[in-house]
């Protein structure tokens, strides 16, 4: 099966993406997934050849971008089946990413984005304009990076009814909470080597107070109950008020503290969570808890970010859709 | 304890089987038949430990005898949770009395355990609650209350 992909920004993830699909061009051609990249766009232009792109001169030199090409007219005339969104998303607006995901739609391609804002912002928006044109729009990578989330409620737990998910959604910060136990240092300290080692943005505010975890909240409601949630509807509590004395108390009682999103509850906050609790888990991994009715207890534990981990998230969901494809 | 059986026979020897096998030792039976089909039972049992009463009432509801009230040396029994939260906040300042007080209307705080490495700085309070587990919520709520009106941050235990 062959498929033509649009890449709209190309960061960290997208060169991830691009590099990985070169890498792993005769793996993934051994399965039966024929993948190629027509075009590429960034904020300052876009590169497009519809016979394919050469992915190891792309991701191995700086590109060349033709500013005469716009992203969205891109998006709407480049002959392709599938646009992967991976813009940096304002969560008040959903923008740049929602605009390049309704043209996708309109121009009748599916979507594979790890862009969060459109889907906090219009996720049933997005979703009817899908079902209307009879598209694809997948997301795997929102939520818990590299970790099968989505697809395992959609098609691994098909017979039950999920009862509420909630786990640690934000490698950044569980890095920070980590580093703060094991090593008894302040919450600034923390912060700061996590930036050191790239694990926390310059600008940390929107991992640190709870947003992006509340982002990933909002999409988990609107996948699983359709609520067209935002992360207004969210109570939300970040971990900027724990201090060294709040880990060793919650450790001297048998307790790791960890910010945990709880779908069902609408909530993002620090809890003390049992040392022998499956979402204790340390450094920069991500562990979500799915309660459902046959299977009970589901534990997925694994790489919530970084561009590898979201490449694969990325590459999976294209997969997915090429196995639907007409 | 005191338990409403049908007026059936049979039924008074069944019900108190399962007080005996679970480690009962039983003292006394009161047996008042009223007008209608139920029968009260009024039994007075040593036990051991509150575990064995624990699997005595289990039995009991399991095998759908209705336990209307059970008490301990006088005192209503019920089944008891301890949940346990932290709390950060100028805690200290702000009436740790009142608020200890607050929750004991509707559990019994058992321990407290305060840091405050400077008077000037946040500090940490873990606390835990023995509360009747049909009142988990209400108290849950309670603290919740306090928390939002006092400007703490409240850490519950991972649901």
């Amino acid at each position: 099966m062959r498929a033509r992909l649009i890449i709209v920004g190309f960061g960290n993830i997208g060169m991830a993406v691009a590099s990985t699909l070169s890498a792993k061009k005769r793996q993934l051609k051994n399965a039966g997934y024929d993948i190629s990249v027509v075009a590429v766009c960034e904020a300052v232009g876009c590169l497009v050849d519809t016979k394919g792109l050469d992915l190891k001169v792309l991701t191995g030199a700086k590109p060349r971008w033709s500013k005469k090409l716009g992203t969205l007219d891109t998006i709407r005339d480049t002959e392709a089946d599938i646009v992967v969104e991976l813009t940096p998303g304002n969560v008040q607006t959903g923008e740049p990413g929602l605009s390049h995901i309704m043209a996708a739609i309109g121009s009748g391609k599916h979507v594979v984005t790890s862009n969060k804002s459109p889907l906090v912002v219009d996720y049933n928006g997005i979703m009817d304009a899908a079902k209307d044109v009879g598209v694809q729009v997948r997301y795997e990578a929102t939520v818990g990076g590299a970790i099968p989330v989505l697809s395992t409620i959609e098609r691994e737990t098909k017979a039950n009814t999920v009862k509420n998910i909630y786990g640690i959604l934000n490698g950044t910060t569980n890095f920070i909470l980590t580093k703060m136990d094991e090593e008894a240092v302040d919450f600034a300290s923390a912060l700061a080597e996590a930036q050191e080692l790239g694990y926390a943005e310059t600008d940390p505010t929107y991992d640190i107070k709870g947003y992006d975890s509340a982002s990933k909240v909002a999409i988990l409601l609107n996948t699983v109950r359709g609520q067209g949630a935002s992360i207004r509807d969210m109570k939300i509590e970040g971990i900027n008020r724990i201090s060294p004395d709040v880990m060793e108390l919650a450790r001297d009682y048998g307790y790791a503290i960890r910010l945990v999103g709880d779908m069902d509850a609408k909530e993002v906050g620090p809890r003390l969570v049992p040392l022998d609790h499956p979402l204790n888990v340390g450094g920069s991994l991500n562990a979500i808890l799915i309660e459902s009715d046959l299977a009970q207890d589901i534990t997925l534990i694994g790489h919530g970010a970084g561009p590898e981990p979201t490449a694969s998230a990325i590459i999976a969901d294209i997969a997915s859709v090429m196995d639907r494809m007409d | 304890m005191h338990i409403a059986l049908r007026d059936v026979p049979g039924m008074l020897v069944r019900a108190l089987e399962p007080i005996s096998s679970k480690g009962g030792n039983i003292l006394s039976v009161v047996h008042s038949r009223g007008k209608g089909s139920v029968v009260g039972v009024h039994i007075i049992f040593r036990v051991k430990d509150e575990k064995t009463l624990g699997k005595i009432i289990a039995a009991l509801k399991k095998g759908k005898y209705e336990v209307e009230d059970v008490q301990v040396e006088g005192k209503k029994y019920f089944s008891k949770k301890t949940i346990s939260f932290l709390i950060v906040g100028h805690v200290i300042d702000k009436d740790i009395q009142d608020t200890i007080d607050r929750i004991n209307e509707l559990g019994l705080v058992r321990d407290v355990d305060v840091r405050m490495r400077d008077p000037e700085e946040e500090s940490a309070v873990l606390m835990r609650v023995n509360v009747d587990s049909k009142k988990k919520g209400k108290l849950m709520e309670r603290i919740t209350q306090i928390c939002e009106n006092k400007r703490f941050m409240l850490i519950r235990e991972v649901s």
